[in-house]
C-alpha cells in the first residue's frame, strides 16, 4: 500500500504524464492514483521497489520538473513509473471505452476468403515465387 | 506447484526423453502410442489456459513481466538464467510442459524446396540430408495432428499443401496490406496457423483474442500440452515435471545409460534408459551435451566434432511498423500471422546478399504495449497532451510487417557453459556469443526498405522501422547439426549421435541451415520422422549395458 505522501506526489507526477487533454481526463480525474494504480503494482511486484523510488526525487519540485529530473537521471525508475501509470490508466474500463479498446474479448472467427479473392487472384496469376529445385 | 506425474516409474526406461517441448511431445506420443515405455523429464510445470492473462484486463502489464518470452527477464522457477552479454540477440523459449510452444505465435510455416539445398543452389553452407519430398508426408501429418488454419494454393510453395482447417480472417489488417502487396505485383497469402479457425479435435475455435505470444486463454491454440500430451499419457507415457537434467549418464563403453535430474526440493535423482532422446532445444541441448563430459567423453557427450554448441542461428527479426488513418481493429487475433509474403524469400545475387525471409503481417495489441522504452527521450514525445494523442493515432491503426531473416551458421555463433552463472540447482548455465553477420546486415536493410514501400503502397501514413530486435531469439537452431560426415555433424539424419549410437538429438539443436521461415513445422515433422526411423530400426539398436 502506498503511504498518503507517496499517493500525493504520485497524482502530482501523474497528472504531468496525463493530464486532461484531447477530450480524455487526467490520471487523477481516471482515479489512477486513488485506485488502479494499486491495481497495477498487485500485478507487478516486481516495479513497486522502482516506482517507489521515483517518488522521492526531487522533493519540494514542481510536478513537471521532477518529471524531467527522473527521465534525465533515473531511467529506470522513470519507466516503471511510466509503464504503471500507463498501465493504470488503461486498466479503468471508462478509459478503455473512451479510447475505442474493447480489451481482448472473444470474438469467433469469420471465413473472410471472399473478402480478399479477387487480390489474390492476381497472386495466382502471378504464378510461382519459389525455385523448383 | 511441480508434482511427479507417475510415480511408478519404470527402474530402465525404453526411452528416456529430456524436455517436454514441441519436439519431445512427438517423440513421446509417438513411443508410447507403440508400446515403448517413456519417461520424459522435464524441468518445467503444466500451465492450464485459466493462467494465462490474455483474457484479463492487466494483460498488457503482465506480459511484460510474468509472461515475457525471455527467461532472464520473466525469471521463473523453472528457467535457467542465460549470459546473453555478447550476443546480439537475446534467446527467447519457455520452460514447462509443451516447452516454447505455450508461448508461440503459431504461425505454421514449411521450408521451401531450396532451404534443403542451400549449398547447390546457392554455394554457400550445406545442404541437408534429405529434401522437402521426402519431408513432405511428415509435414503433412504433423499439420493434422495439431490442427493447422490455412488456404491451399500458395505459390509459394510446390503443389500439394492442404490444410484441415479453413483459413482464420486475415481481418482489416490482412487486407490492409494485400492491397499494398497488390499495387505492387508483390508476392501474399494468407497465413498458415496452427490455430483452429473452428473446433478440431476436442480443441475449441480460437476467440481472437490476439495474445497468442503469452498463452492461449481459449485452450485453441496448438501448444504441445494440448495437442500431444493428453493422448501420450493415455497411452502410458511418464512425465516427471520439475525434473531439471544435469547429466546424461554414461556406462563403461560410453554409451548412454540415463540421466541424473534434480527435483524442485533439490533432491537428486537418476532414472536409468536404453535409449535418450535430447529434446531441450537449440540452447539446452547443447548446454546438456556440454554438461555431460565423462573419461570417454571428455568435452561433452557426442561431440567429437567439436560442433556442439556451435552454428547457433536465431532469425535475426527487423520489423516496419505502418500507421494507417482508418481504424483497422488491429488488436484482434490471431498472433497468428495474418498474411505472409515471400516476394523476396530466394537469393536474387544482383541484391548484394544471398538467402531472403519470410515477411508476417501481425496485430499490435492494445494501447500499452504501443509504449515501450520511452525513457532518455524528450518527455513531451510521449508524455502530456501527446499521451493522448499518440493513443487516438495509432490504437487499431497500426500493424506490423516482420521479417524473419535467413542467418547463416557460423562455427563461432555458439552456445558454452558459462563460467561462474549458474541456475538455481547450481548447474552451470549456458552464455551465447553471437553476432549477426554482414550478409544479413545487408538482407534486413533490403527487405526493411521493401517493407516500407509495401506500407506505403497500402496507404499508411508514417513507418517506423527496426533493423533488428534484440528480443527476437524465438528460433534457436543448428547447435547439433545433422549430416552424414561424423566430422562436419554431431548427428546422423535420423537424430542420432555419430558417437553415441543410442543418444538422439531431435529438437530444433539439428538444423543444418535456418530457413527464412519459423521453424517449428519443421522440427516436429523432423522428430516424428527421426522417432519413427528410431522405431522401424530398433532390432539394430545398440543399447547400454547397464539396461
Ligand atoms: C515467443 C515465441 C514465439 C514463437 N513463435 C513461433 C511461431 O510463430 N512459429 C514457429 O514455428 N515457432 C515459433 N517459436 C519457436 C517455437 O516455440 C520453437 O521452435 C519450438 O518450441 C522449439 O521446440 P523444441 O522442441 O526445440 O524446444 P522447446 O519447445 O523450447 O522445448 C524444450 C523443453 O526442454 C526443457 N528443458 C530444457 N533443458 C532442460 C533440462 N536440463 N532438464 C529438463 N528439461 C529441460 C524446457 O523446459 C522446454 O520445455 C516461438 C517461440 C517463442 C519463445
Ligand atoms: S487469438 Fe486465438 S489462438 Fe491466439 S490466444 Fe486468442 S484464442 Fe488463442
Amino acid at each position: 500500500m502506498l503511504t498518503d505522501a507517496e499517493r500525493e506526489r504520485f497524482a502530482q507526477i501523474a497528472d504531468v504524464l496525463i493530464p486532461s487533454a484531447e477530450g480524455m481526463p487526467s490520471a487523477s480525474q481516471a482515479d489512477v492514483d486513488t485506485v488502479w494504480i494499486d491495481v497495477a503494482l498487485t500485478h507487478r511486484p516486481d516495479l513497486d521497489e522502482l516506482f517507489r523510488s521515483a517518488l522521492v526525487v526531487g522533493d519540494g519540485l514542481p510536478g513537471a520538473e521532477i518529471v524531467e529530473l527522473l527521465n534525465a537521471e533515473h531511467i529506470p525508475a522513470f519507466e516503471a513509473l511510466g509503464t504503471l501509470t500507463a498501465g493504470a490508466y488503461f486498466l479503468n474500463p471508462e478509459i478503455r471505452v473512451r479510447i475505442g479498446y474493447p480489451g481482448q474479448v472473444p470474438t469467433i472467427p469469420r471465413n473472410d476468403v471472399d473478402s480478399y479473392s479477387d487480390l489474390l487472384e492476381n497472386v495466382v496469376e502471378r504464378g510461382p515465387v519459389y525455385r523448383d529445385v | 506447484m511441480f508434482t511427479i506425474r507417475s510415480r511408478d516409474l519404470p527402474d530402465v526406461a525404453d526411452v528416456l526423453v529430456v524436455g517436454a517441448g514441441a519436439s519431445g511431445s512427438v517423440a513421446v506420443k509417438e513411443l508410447a502410442e507403440k508400446g515403448f515405455s517413456v519417461v520424459c523429464l522435464e524441468q518445467g510445470d503444466w500451465t492450464p489456459p485459466s493462467e494465462f492473462a490474455g483474457d484479463k484486463p492487466e494483460w498488457e502489464l503482465v506480459k511484460q513481466k510474468q509472461w515475457h518470452p525471455n527467461p532472464n527477464v520473466r525469471d521463473h522457477p523453472a528457467d535457467y538464467p542465460i549470459d546473453t552479454t555478447e550476443s546480439d540477440v537475446n534467446p527467447l523459449m519457455f520452460s514447462g510442459v509443451g516447452g516454447s510452444t505455450i508461448l508461440y505465435a503459431a504461425h505454421w510455416c514449411r521450408f521451401l524446396p531450396s532451404d534443403f539445398k542451400v549449398k547447390t543452389v546457392d554455394g554457400i553452407a550445406d545442404d541437408w540430408p534429405f529434401d522437402y519430398a521426402e519431408l513432405a508426408p511428415y509435414y503433412s501429418r504433423m499439420d493434422r495432428e495439431i490442427g493447422t488454419s490455412g488456404l491451399g494454393g500458395n505459390t509459394a510453395y510446390p503443389d500439394g499443401e492442404e490444410f484441415p482447417l479453413p483459413p482464420l480472417p486475415i481481418g482489416k489488417i490482412g487486407r490492409k496490406a494485400a492491397e499494398g502487396m497488390d499495387k505492387l505485383g508483390w508476392h501474399w497469402w494468407p497465413g498458415a496457423n496452427s490455430i483452429p479457425s473452428r473446433e478440431y479435435r476436442h480443441r475449441p475455435s480460437c476467440l481472437r483474442y490476439g495474445t497468442c505470444l503469452t498463452g492461449c486463454p481459449a485452450g485453441a491454440k496448438a501448444s504441445t500440452d494440448i495437442t500431444h500430451w493428453p493422448a501420450a499419457l493415455e497411452a502410458g507415457a511418464h512425465l516427471v515435471t520439475g525434473a531439471r537434467v544435469r547429466e546424461i549418464t554414461v556406462d563403461h563403453k560410453g554409451l548412454a545409460s540415463g540421466a541424473t535430474y534434480v527435483d524442485r526440493e533439490g533432491t537428486e535423482h537418476h532414472q536409468k534408459a536404453a535409449v535418450v532422446i535430447v529434446a531441450s532445444n537449440g540452447v539446452g541441448t547443447p548446454r546438456l551435451l556440454q554438461l555431460s563430459t565423462s573419461s570417454l567423453h571428455p568435452d561433452g557427450l557426442g561431440n567429437s566434432s567439436g560442433l556442439v554448441g556451435r552454428n547457433l542461428m536465431m532469425h535475426p527479426y527487423g520489423a516496419v511498423s505502418g500507421t494507417y488513418e482508418d481504424n483497422l481493429e488491429s488488436w484482434l487475433g490471431p498472433a497468428g500471422h495474418a498474411i505472409e509474403s515471400m516476394q523476396f524469400y530466394e537469393t536474387d545475387a544482383s541484391r548484394g546478399f544471398v538467402r531472403g525471409a519470410k515477411w508476417n503481417v501481425m496485430p499490435s495489441g492494445g494501447p500499452l504495449g504501443m509504449r515501450s522504452g520511452y525513457g532518455g527521450r524528450p518527455v513531451d514525445e510521449s508524455w502530456g497532451e501527446n499521451f493522448h494523442r499518440n493513443v487516438k493515432a495509432n490504437l487499431g491503426r497500426s500493424f506490423e510487417w516482420g521479417i524473419i531473416a535467413e542467418d547463416l551458421p557460423d562455427e563461432a555463433n555458439r552456445v558454452v557453459l558459462d563460467p561462474t552463472l549458474t541456475d538455481a540447482d547450481g548447474i552451470a548455465a549456458p552464455k551465447l556469443i553471437y553476432k549477426s553477420s554482414e550478409n544479413t546486415t545487408k538482407l534486413i536493410d533490403f527487405h526493411v526498405d521493401r517493407a516500407r514501400e509495401a506500407h506505403e503502397a497500402a496507404g499508411a501514413i508514417s513507418t517506423s522501422e527496426t533493423r533488428l530486435m534484440r528480443d527476437c531469439g524465438w528460433h534457436l537452431l543448428g547447435t547439433a547439426r545433422m549430416g552424414n560426415d561424423p566430422a562436419t555433424s554431431v548427428v546422423d539424419q535420423w537424430g542420432r549421435s555419430h558417437d553415441v549410437p543410442n543418444l538422439y538429438v531431435i529438437d530444433g539443436s539439428v538444423f543444418v541451415t535456418s530457413s527464412g521461415v519459423n521453424p517449428t513445422a519443421t522440427i516436429m515433422a523432423i522428430a516424428l520422422r527421426s522417432v519413427e526411423h528410431l522405431i522401424g530400426d530398433r532390432s539394430n539398436q545398440l543399447t547400454s549395458a547397464v539396461s
